[in-house]
């Protein structure tokens, strides 16, 4: 697990180096709308997802057969009770919605940190040493991209069995390449530089060099690829939820939730359009941070 | 349902309007039933496919020996004129000589003893193999009109068989010149049945049209086209707008929401598939596993409010049941051990059980996701924690056959056999399916297929559901209920074995 | 050059037939076929004819080899389900797949060129903001929810489009709507920043100093250079369409190959699902290759080695 330590103190690190030129960083994060807004709908998400219980009127995971389906309170048919209806288990779709952002949430934080290890491991490998690693890096970077991960999930799922766990493994385990393809590059531009060439000179290892030199440069770029892949891993989690490999019933997973309203989404469309709206917020926050931090961190800014 | 029905016609209408690009027109102006299945059509050979689809097809363009009242459970003449019984295990078939095939030429006694001794035979790999070659030591043709069934052994389904599983064929077809082809019948297919094969595009659509030269009851409708649609809301769509006519394995929700507006007509009749949950008593995944012991085993029966599952999630037709085999099967005894709705007393016999706090229970399913959700809530709600593992039939086949699932939701639709022998011998003889590890249960119940005595079979199943019930080898769940959709213009007529009969449907 | 694009071809089949293996195994391990093929109330017996008659009851790398020597021999093999060859099966199918995924291009070149230009001639204004809000937006979509929110829309709610199907090309609108949306955002980027680029390169300067402005500077001066990039990249995206037609086209019931994707995976039909990956795979190399090596026509400074 030492991974890991290293990696936190390298945040930490990175942190307080960020902080440094302190006026014109904070004035760049509170000068940019887009961050704010999406640093706004995630901290509010998150928030949600702390205190589901709280907010949640019923139990996500109390049935009540003889009221399933209950339309929104806004048809004639509709109760406050169940503000926006139940599902086909007659249970409360708002609690469930509710609920549903702590599974997103958990998943995507949890699959972007599996891809950022893999992916980073990876691309600093092949960026540093090159070569047949290089190579053989890049081959599997293909194979990854050419196999339908459907069927990757359908597997694990089956092997492992369902948990949200399997879900974050399988999550992050597809969405490596961007960390890849990004520190890569990255790596070898930095590697090709005096002050490593200084550092090799006086004795430093290999290992030594990655970790005090190439990873905090990588960084920034690094943890703006976390925010993005936040964001792409939700969208992962629920397309393969919606095709039945990813969480599973009676969890509340929205893309779950979406394919279970699919069947009668004509006649009862709230089914499919509310769990959509939930994701697309979260997604377009976690994008909107991303792209915020990419402008904020880069060199010469951007006006957003 | 709490939505208003001017609100489901708008919708309906709309997609109606929207799916009313297609040029088709069904209905009785051209005379022909156009049916929408979702499962793809790639074979038309009963004797080597298995799926119900196909089942309903060959009513359609074959014939059978004898016919299967599915209401009186009775076997009624079809190509054969009549039956005896020379000895336990000797049968003879006297046959109509006016049977033709789609080509013209007459059926002969050579053909059907052809198609038994062919399929009997290892070369054939049909489908119905396994079936009969568990009785049928060979046919013999002994006249111009009679065939002679040499059997093995004693086995009193030889007539269920006959009417279900073997469809006649002329003689040589399948190995013509030595050369084997088994599918020689799978696209063109010449069969006894009411309706011949026009075209066939696999996967796409099959044309049938009336046989005139059909022996028995010629059917009302004249054509017959089966499009495949493999969305159930495209074949809805099209259901509105005309395109198709009829049909089946409709959701429930869907089925009510469109049969409550004027473009459609729900339809919901008895179905033979029941279902239920498996429990590893044995101990396969886990020796000493909660669910070897019995007091868990009840406790779960007695934690499944099946009556509202069978209400508001399958709803028609369906009923609760308590027993390993549907009500209306023969040999389903009714007075056996049951275990009414009562999470308190289900609380109290896994507290006993020394379970108190609950155990985890990995729980499989692979269809009717809703129901394998309320099952989850109300074995949570006494305490079980419980994992569901909702996956495809194929994966859950798989982890089966590897002895790795301890409990799973089950479906069996019995082929549409009103007889607890097509339910008993599958689930609790020597097949993966039998989680009970009971010996003696199991010589009981293949002791059942060893006599052609019906009211000793019957006492024989009395005992073998009772002792599955006393033991909760499974905890029961209720029948099914076979939902269908179709257009207002056609008389469709249900059976009570669930099976439908497109060959009776007529324009009203 | 041309050793060059030898030496990506191997590297395709080296992808291709790893990609399969691994496929193969994954399969195996997560599903029955046998028992795919029986159905729902097939009884053991039928479930272990089936397994027999297809060899199934064959080891693993057996049947693996096998496969393999008949895919050198140019066969892929037998459907388990459509009892035709699986070559046959795909080049059925592939048809509406391409129609799909080059309407879907379009669709994505329709918007996200226009607007990405756009953007870059007005930046920081308000066409800018909305042509960042469109990419954010489309970027955060889930492309399940967007067909069936667009079934809802313009096939239930206002009935333009049919809801389903593959049979004119009315049927293709929704789905390549669906499908290029996904795309919008990363060619309208680089679109935007390729220009805003370009704008501010010397020669451009030059013309504009010489008094174009607008449109003829672009049309004359910018726009060939700043589209470099997008090309290869919408060269990407074609190939990442195919992959991408396995939700669109089972949403909009398609009989297209992703929708053969889908269907083969989940119900084990092994063969058909090796040569789909096998196809899938050549598709995305290859049109990554074309991307490169587009890349390297159009613009002089790279040469590939």
């Amino acid at each position: 697990m030492t991974t890991t330590d290293i990696t936190l103190s390298a945040v930490e690190d990175g942190e307080t180096k960020a902080l440094t030129p302190g006026e014109i960083f904070r004035q760049r994060i509170f000068g940019h709308k887009g961050f704010l807004l999406g640093a706004g709908l995630i901290l509010l998400i998150v928030l949600v997802a702390i205190f589901a219980p709280l907010l949640a009127p019923h139990d996500p995971y109390a049935q009540s057969l003889s009221s399933r389906m209950l339309p929104p309170v806004w048809d004639d048919a509709g109760t406050w009770d169940h503000l926006l209806g139940t599902d086909q288990n007659g249970r409360d779709y708002l609690s469930r919605l509710i609920y549903g952002t702590r599974v997103s949430i958990t998943i995507g934080i949890g699959a972007a940190t599996v891809g950022l290890f893999i992916g980073v491991t990876l691309g600093v490998i092949a960026g540093y040493f090159g070569g047949w690693l290089d190579h053989a890096i890049s081959f599997l970077l293909t194979a990854q991209l050419a196999l339908p991960g459907l069927l990757l999930a359908m597997a694990l799922v089956f092997i492992i069995g369902p948990s949200i766990w399997v879900v974050i493994g399988i999550v992050g385990v597809l969405h490596w390449t961007y960390y890849l393809v990004v520190t890569r590059a990255a790596t070898q531009r930095i590697r090709s530089q005096d002050f490593i060439a200084a550092a090799a000179a006086s004795g430093a290892s290999s290992r030594q060099i990655i970790w005090h030199e190439i990873l905090p440069n990588l960084l920034s770029s690094i943890i703006v690829i976390f925010t993005f892949e936040l964001g792409i891993a939700i969208l992962a989690e629920s397309s393969l939820s919606f095709l039945g490999v990813g969480i599973q019933p009676p969890t509340p997973s929205w893309g779950l939730m979406i394919a279970e309203g699919k069947q009668a989404m004509f006649y009862r469309p709230w089914l499919v359009i509310l769990p959509g709206i939930c994701l697309f917020l979260l997604v377009i926050g976690a994008n909107l941070m991303g792209d915020g931090l990419r402008d904020i961190t880069s060199p010469e800014g951007r006006n957003g | 349902m709490s939505i208003p029905r001017w609100r489901s016609i708008c919708a309906a209408s709309a997609v109606a309007l929207a799916a009313s690009f297609g040029p088709a027109i069904a209905g009785p102006a051209d005379d022909t039933l156009r049916a929408a299945m979702a499962e793809e059509i790639l074979n038309l050979d009963y004797n080597y496919t298995t799926k119900r689809e196909y089942i309903i097809l060959a009513q359609l363009t074959d014939a059978t020996l004898f016919d299967l009242d599915p209401a009186t459970q009775e076997f009624n003449p079809s190509v054969a004129t009549g039956y005896d019984w020379v000895d336990d295990t000797t049968l003879d078939v006297t046959l109509r000589d006016d049977v033709k095939f789609h080509d013209g030429s007459t059926l002969t006694p050579e053909d059907v003893a052809y198609t038994y001794n062919w399929i009997a035979s290892p070369d054939s790999e049909s489908n119905a193999s396994g079936v009969v070659e568990r009785w049928l030591d060979n046919a013999e043709v002994t006249g111009p009109n009679t065939v002679r069934f040499h059997l093995k052994s004693v086995y009193p389904l030889v007539l269920r068989d006959m009417s279900n599983r073997i469809m006649l064929r002329k003689a040589g077809t399948y190995d013509a010149g030595g050369t084997i082809d088994r599918n020689a019948m799978s696209s063109n297919l010449i069969g006894t049945g009411p309706y011949k094969v026009v075209s066939f595009e696999p996967g796409t659509e099959l044309v049938l049209e009336r046989f005139d030269d059909f022996f028995g009851d010629k059917p009302a409708i004249g054509k017959v086209v089966v499009r495949n649609i493999p969305d159930i809301g495209t074949q809805q769509a099209e259901l509105m707008s005309g395109g198709i006519d009829w049909m089946f394995k409709v959701p429930l929700d869907l089925a009510e929401s469109l049969g409550a507006t004027p473009m459609a007509e729900h339809l919901s009749g008895p179905d033979l598939r029941i279902g239920f949950i498996v429990l590893d008593a044995h101990g396969y995944t886990d020796p000493d596993g909660p669910l070897t012991n019995l007091k868990v085993r009840q406790a779960i029966n007695y934690a499944l409010n099946t009556e509202e599952m069978a209400k508001y999630l399958i709803g028609g037709s369906a009923e609760a049941i308590h027993t390993a085999c549907h009500p209306a099967q023969f040999g389903c005894d009714q007075n056996v051990t049951a275990y009414p709705y009562d999470p308190e007393k289900a609380k109290a016999l896994l507290a006993e059980a020394g379970y108190g706090e609950g155990f985890p229970l990995e729980l499989w399913a692979y269809r009717d996701k809703a129901v394998a959700e309320a099952i989850s809530a109300d074995l949570t709600k006494v305490g079980i924690d419980v994992d569901l593992r909702y996956v495809k039939l194929e994966s859950l086949n798989q982890a089966r056959a590897a002895r790795e699932i301890p409990a799973y939701v089950g479906t069996w639709g019995s082929g549409g056999t009103a007889d607890t022998a097509a339910i008993a011998r599958i689930h609790f003889s020597d097949s993966d399916r039998n989680l009970s590890g009971d010996e003696a249960l199991q010589e009981l119940v293949l002791s059942a297929e060893q006599t052609a005595d019906q009211a000793k079979r019957k006492a024989i199943y009395s005992e073998a559901i009772g002792k599955i019930a006393d033991e909760a080898y499974w905890a029961p769940l209720f029948s099914y209920s076979a939902n269908y959709l179709v257009s207002p213009q056609l008389s469709f007529p249900l059976d009570p074995d669930g099976l439908p009969r497109l060959q009776h449907a007529s324009w009203k | 050059m041309l050793r060059y694009i030898a030496l990506r071809g191997l590297l395709a089949l080296l992808v291709a037939f790893t990609v399969s293996l691994a496929a193969f195994l994954l399969l195996n391990v997560a599903a029955d076929p046998a028992q795919a093929i029986a159905g729902e109330d097939a009884t053991p017996d039928v479930v272990e004819a089936i397994r027999q008659r297809y060899g199934l009851d064959q080891p693993l790398w057996v049947r693996y080899g096998e496969w393999l020597g008949g895919v050198l021999q140019g066969d892929f093999g037998e459907s388990y389900y459509w009892h035709k060859p699986v070559a046959e099966l795909v080049a059925d199918r592939a048809d509406e797949t391409i129609t799909l995924a080059l309407s879907a291009l379009s669709v994505t070149i329709l918007i996200a060129i226009p607007l990405g230009a756009l953007a870059a001639l007005n930046p920081n204004s308000w066409i800018d903001r909305v042509a960042l809000g469109v990419a954010v937006s489309a970027q955060a979509v889930p492309n399940f929810w967007l067909g069936l929110i667009m079934i809802i829309l313009f096939a239930v709610m206002i009935p333009i489009f049919p809801v389903s199907g593959d049979d004119t090309w009315k049927h293709f609108v929704l789905p390549a709507f669906v499908l290029g949306a996904s795309s919008v955002p990363a060619v309208m980027r680089l679109t935007r920043t390729g220009l805003i680029e370009v704008m501010g390169a010397d020669y451009v300067r030059t013309a504009r100093a010489k008094g174009f402005r607008g449109w003829p500077l672009l049309r004359r001066h910018a726009m060939r250079n700043a589209l470099l990039p997008v090309i290869s990249v919408l060269a990407v995206q074609l190939g990442q369409k195919f992959g991408g037609s396995v939700i669109t086209e089972s949403i909009f019931a398609i009989n297209g190959l992703g929708r053969l994707a889908l269907e083969s995976i989940l119900g084990a039909d092994i063969p058909t699902v090796q040569m789909l990956i096998f196809v899938f795979a050549i598709v995305f190399v290859v049109m990554n290759l074309l991307a490169d090596i587009l890349n390297a026509a159009l613009d002089p400074r790279i040469r590939i080695g």
